[in-house]
């Protein structure tokens, strides 16, 4: 088992150093082949877990001064375990995905390289012993993140969105680094027990004030905030969809944001005496939730419309690890993975096809205003996004309803504000995935309407007189289905999305009975059809209730949602398009504040502070002019003054001493 | 006895240099050229030589020792060692010289002159860092400001006169306080001895070892450079040539914190307890000024040289967090800094020479001519900025943990302290990712192409900063394998402030209790576990 785990970290270490090889395909299949034999491992993992392996730990020292040392190495456990089958799956699936999406871009390489420096760093992460680790291999995917969204570097909106998301995580790493250390220090311990042990321990022994406790434990949660885009820290993930569209599906839906989640759950034993904490956890999580939800009501751009949608489902999550049900949050975090990494290939196929009518112009080929009706030319896409719709709306049988039921269903138990939070989020889900659904592949097709694609360029303050369109040369009327290597990912994730779910019945539940197997068995033994129901029956009313709006709203065409809503509240339509002005805000605070700090210190710099320097510069020259009259020049007067000076101090200090 | 290693590494150089102008060259440097880097290479070797066969990282104390009395009648000793403290900065100083000759290839004017202070200073360098005699590093402190002086004035921008005159006011002013200080020490009592050893065994009164304390702090905080003794960094930086620059800030601020390491903590304890707070303070203002400034900053030059003031910072807070961790976190910090400060000023000055501009506003979008300029100035970035798996995360880490769980200080400074230097962490990816974004990034810029040739990087250039990379990643991968090369002498000279410590404040207020809290705590695992 070990021995499994270091050929996993080895082969994905190995897998990225191929750059120098010019060969396109070759390249890319052999990487592919790496993730591949990773995931292979990672299954044979898994199924040590299922079979009851305990877990395994390998530890050695990385670093040591005086009598202290830092030990790396790894830890497979179950959830581990799943994590990594997790990533694996996805990153395979996103690979062979990328060979068909990124087949004529001139990055190719340096794209599959990128992807496979993220699979291994993001296998170290799930695998690390303790937090030092954890924060190794979190900044590193974090720079993997940096460089796939800013991958199309000639774009300045990809340059602004990839600084963003970099300094925004760092924001979050600040609290993590520091909380690691301050937890360090009151528990001489980086481990994910120890220190939960060692916190209590001081705690109850008086050495440690609660609330310094609490503190240390807020701090590592910015991590996690940042990493898995909670308020008020989300605000990079939207525009982090600069990157191409596999990176949005692998990194920015299935697997690096739910890194936080992850971390979360690991930390369990530390967070879970603490109920500041776990509070706090759960009002974020359904605050985050909440806001990604109304924010994607009213994006027009398909991309952002998910990533916001990613927001909301990451908040579910959190607010599942507030209510100190981790293995719902990791279940839903799995069941999301797969449908939402499945939307976003979808939506990549969709912008792919775009692309053959409006040119490349992501402005264009992302909105939806000049979509529709695109179920005719792309079955296989309408189709899986239909699945990942029903799916994430949370209409059983379906992954996500099983989930997300669990969620609220512990949510219900515990903060029934929240509960209701989350209920209402539930029915908003349901109305703008509908909402994407129908404007994206229903109605008729808008795309060769060259007035309202003037008009979204004009809007992007974009040059729209050289036509991208005819710069490109022949497009097409309508789109097309897009290849094998696209279309075939697509439909294998299609299948898992429907079925997990299946695995996580509350009566049965297999995930359950693999990461705590002993909640598990409680909870089938307490459940009983009459709590179920009502719950799960109010979940599913209220996601139908949702679809039914954004099925009267789009393809019949009976409600208006612009004269019923939008017209009628002005300030909350506006509150939302501008995304409650979080950006607005941050720019102004932030972004502006820190330029001007930093210009006002330079300005202090070079003119106090040098300028002190340079006035006794030049007071000394003046000096020096005048006093070389009264010098004589020879050797012997200097040494003589400066032996005199020694001389003085000596004494001075002999006498005072 | 055995083959002198130090004394031929030092003298070696400075030999060689003596017979530059009888190098058979035709005008164009290209013979010189060669012969330097061959010298520069040989130098390496031979301080490589001496770790492999006289160096033995177990042992606390000096190694490699030479003495040979010089002048008795002054004391005087031509006294070479090397231990925990020296040995990795003087393989620094010749790796990084050797890779500034190569460098140095583009250079053409005076190619003679120049080579001949590149190499002084090698020699001189290494001077500095294996002395064991505070007369011989007066000498060899002073003895290596005049290649720098004479290197910014010559081949420097354009405003090199003023640059150079500031250094050399500066830096010559202040070690006239080490001159002083270092008198004043060999004078006291009742032996007059230059050496190391003897004054280590000296028993300074405290009212004077704050004094000398204050005296060297000043000449070392010039060197280092401590905020607000900096500006003439910037400057300096701002008109130096590649290698120059990469001898600047590979090595020549080192000088700094190993002086301070040496004399400040190792011979006068005591005041360091006294004064080991205002280190800290002063790096972590370091840290943040020097950061903002950076951000700030539109000369590209200048923006790194700030960025230099800021890592250095972390090695302030590691000399004054009075634990073995910490302390080795700022050694490491300083190797770290020498080796990913040289590669980046390597790159400004390989930009330059494709761009001839310095405005960050007049860049933009190079990155679609230059890709793979683009990716080792993309890698240099991300090692600068502490990314995890190269150097400078390993000693930055260090420097925290150390500082943060050391029982020198009370909780709160340490909270103030720590969470102040971890903006830090926040403000160094925001200027040095800006920095990519407006160099690189973007839309291609015709009108910096038009009348610029912006050809990518050549193998020799990536040859250089490869091999600077290797060490960083391999540190970072693995720091062990420097680390341990000084460990022992670096819990030597911890225990030796600690217990000065323990001397000048008993009872350090607040600790008693904060320590039995770590003692609690620290018994909690292993009784649960």
């Amino acid at each position: 088992m070990p021995l499994a785990g270091a050929c996993l970290v080895g082969l994905g270490l190995i897998s990225f150093n191929r750059t120098i090889n010019r060969l396109r395909k070759p390249v890319a299949w052999l990487l592919i082949s790496c993730v591949g034999a990773a995931a292979v491992l990672s299954y044979t993992i898994l199924a040590q877990q299922l079979a009851g392996a305990g877990p395994t730990e390998v530890l050695f020292n990385w670093a040591s001064a005086g009598n202290f040392n830092l030990q790396m190495g790894f830890r497979v456990d179950a959830l581990a375990a799943v994590m990594l089958a997790l990533v694996t799956t996805i990153a395979l699936l996103v690979m062979v995905y990328s060979d068909g999406y990124m087949a004529h871009d001139k990055g190719y390489v340096r794209f599959f390289t990128y992807l496979a420096l993220f699979s291994s760093s993001m296998l170290g992460l799930v695998i690390s012993p303790n937090l030092l680790e954890i924060y190794v291999f979190w900044e590193l995917v974090g720079m993997c993140s940096y460089l796939l969204v800013g991958f199309w570097y000639d774009r300045d909106g990809a340059a602004n969105a990839a600084q963003k998301a970099f300094v925004t995580n760092r924001v979050g790493d600040f609290g993590l680094l520091l909380g690691i250390l301050g937890l360090f220090w009151a528990t001489g311990s980086f481990g994910f027990e120890e220190i939960g042990a060692g916190l209590q321990e001081a705690v109850a022994g008086g050495s440690l004030s609660s609330g310094v406790a609490v503190i240390l434990c807020l701090l590592v949660f910015m991590g996690p905030m940042a990493k898995s885009a909670q308020f008020p820290l989300h605000v990079w993930l939207p525009d982090a969809m600069e990157g191409p569209t596999p990176i949005s599906a692998l990194i920015h839906a299935a697997t690096m944001v739910a890194a936080g989640v992850f971390l979360v759950a690991r930390l369990q034993p530390v967070y879970e005496p603490f109920a500041a904490v776990q509070v706090t956890i759960a009002v974020i999580g359904t605050i985050t939730l909440f806001l990604g939800a109304t924010i994607a009501l009213t994006q027009q751009d398909l991309k952002k419309g998910l990533a916001y949608s990613t927001v909301s489902q990451l908040g579910y999550m959190m607010l599942a690890m507030g209510c100190g049900a981790p293995v719902a949050g990791m279940f839903h975090l799995v069941t999301h993975a797969f449908f939402k990494a499945m939307l976003f290939l979808g939506s990549g196929s969709v912008i792919h096809a775009m692309e053959e009518v409006v040119g490349h112009e992501p402005v264009l080929a992302q909105d939806m205003r000049l979509m529709g009706g695109l179920r005719r030319w792309m079955p296989v896409t309408s189709s899986t996004f239909f699945i990942g719709c029903v799916a994430i709306a949370g209409i059983p049988p379906l992954a996500g309803f099983w989930s997300k039921d669990e969620i609220l269903g512990q949510a219900f138990n515990t903060y029934p504000l929240l509960w209701a939070m989350g209920f209402v989020t539930a029915g908003m889900t349901a109305f703008y995935m509908f909402r994407l659904y129908f404007l994206t592949f229903e109605g008729e097709f808008r795309g060769n309407d060259k007035a309202m694609a003037a008009q979204l360029l004009a809007a992007a303050g974009k040059t729209g007189d050289e036509d991208h369109g005819d710069a490109h040369g022949n497009l097409a009327d309508h789109p097309h289905e897009s290849a094998w290597q696209m279309a075939l990912p697509l439909a294998v994730l299609a299948v898992p999305s429907v079925l997990i779910g299946l695995l996580g019945t509350p009566w049965n539940s297999r995930f359950g009975a693999l990461l705590d197997p002993h909640e598990a068995a409680e909870m089938a033994e307490h459940f009983s059809w009459g709590e179920f129901l009502p719950l799960a029956g109010a979940s599913v009313a209220i996601s139908v209730a949702g679809i039914t709006v954004a099925v009267l709203a789009y393809p019949l065409g009976k409600l208006d949602m612009a004269a019923l809503f939008a017209n009628r509240f002005p300030a909350i339509n506006a509150f939302l398009t501008n995304k409650w002005y979080l950006d607005a805000i941050n720019d102004r605070l932030f972004v502006q504040g820190s330029r001007k700090l930093a210009r006002s210190v330079l300005e202090v710099d070079s003119k106090v502070v040098d300028g002190v320097v340079n006035l006794t510069g030049l007071m000394t020259l003046g000096s020096g002019e005048g006093l070389k009259y009264f010098e004589t020049g020879r050797a012997q007067f200097y040494a003589l003054i400066v032996f005199g000076g020694v001389i003085a101090l000596v004494v001075l200090f002999g006498s005072l001493g | 006895m055995a083959f002198p290693w130090l004394s031929a590494s030092i003298l070696f150089p400075i030999g060689a240099a003596l017979l530059i102008p009888f190098v058979p060259d035709k005008g164009d440097g290209k013979q010189v050229r060669w012969f330097a880097l061959g010298v520069a290479l040989v130098t390496f070797l031979l301080t490589v030589g001496g770790y492999l066969n006289g160096y033995d990282p177990a042992v606390e104390g000096l190694q490699l020792v030479e003495r040979i009395d010089w002048l008795p009648q002054l004391g005087l000793a031509w006294s070479v060692g090397a231990d925990g403290l020296s040995m990795p900065l003087i393989l620094l100083t010749s790796f990084i010289t050797a890779l500034a000759a190569l460098a140095a290839w583009p250079v053409s004017f005076k190619p003679r002159l120049f080579y001949f202070l590149l190499l002084a200073m090698d020699g001189g360098q290494i001077a500095v860092f294996a002395v064991q005699d505070m007369l011989l590093f007066f000498l060899a402190w002073e003895l290596e400001l005049l290649p720098v002086y004479l290197l910014l004035a010559i081949w420097g921008g354009k405003k090199r006169q003023y640059a150079a005159t500031k250094f050399i006011l500066y830096t010559a002013g202040s070690s006239l306080f080490i001159l002083l200080a270092g008198l004043a020490m060999a004078f006291y009592g009742d032996s007059i001895s230059f050496e190391y050893t003897a004054l280590m065994a000296k028993d300074f009164p405290a009212k004077f070892q704050l004094l000398c304390y204050a005296g060297l702090l000043i000449a070392f905080g010039v060197k280092l450079p401590i905020v607000p003794l900096h500006t003439w960094l910037p400057d300096a930086h701002g008109e130096a040539t590649a290698p120059v620059h990469m001898l600047l800030a590979g090595i020549l601020l080192k000088m700094g914190g190993y002086a301070l390491l040496r004399f400040n903590v190792q011979l006068l304890p005591e005041a360091h307890a006294q004064f080991a707070p205002l280190l800290v303070v002063l790096g972590v203002v370091n840290i943040i000024y020097a950061a903002l400034t950076s951000f700030a900053q539109r000369n590209l030059k200048r923006k790194i040289a700030y960025s230099s003031i800021s890592h250095m910072g972390f090695v302030l807070i590691g000399i004054g967090s009075f634990s073995a961790l910490g302390t080795s976190g700022a050694m490491l910090q300083m190797i770290s800094h020498g080796l990913i400060g040289a590669s980046l000023f390597f790159l400004v000055g390989a930009t330059y020479d494709r761009t001839h501009t310095l405005q960050l506003d007049e860049m933009g979008g190079v990155g679609q001519k230059m890709r793979k300029m683009f990716a080792l100035w993309t890698v240099c970035s991300l090692a600068s900025l502490a990314l995890p798996g190269m150097s400078g995360f390993v000693s930055e880490l260090m420097v925290f943990v150390g500082f943060a769980t050391s029982e020198a200080y009370t909780l709160s400074f340490r909270v103030v302290m720590a969470i102040l230097a971890a903006v830090g962490v926040i403000l160094t990816p925001i200027y040095l990712l800006s920095m990519l974004r407006e160099i690189f990034f973007g839309k291609e810029n015709t009108e910096l192409a038009s009348h610029t040739n912006l050809v990518d990087a050549e193998p020799r250039e990536i040859y250089v900063i490869s091999c600077l990379l290797v060490p960083i990643i391999g540190i970072g991968l693995y720091p062990r394998i420097m680390t341990d090369s000084y460990r022992a002498s670096i819990e030597a000279l911890v225990r030796r402030e600690s217990s000065a410590m323990a001397l000048v404040m008993p009872t350090p207020a607040g600790n008693l209790i904060r320590q039995a809290g770590l003692q609690a705590s620290l018994q909690a695992p292993a009784l649960t576990g």
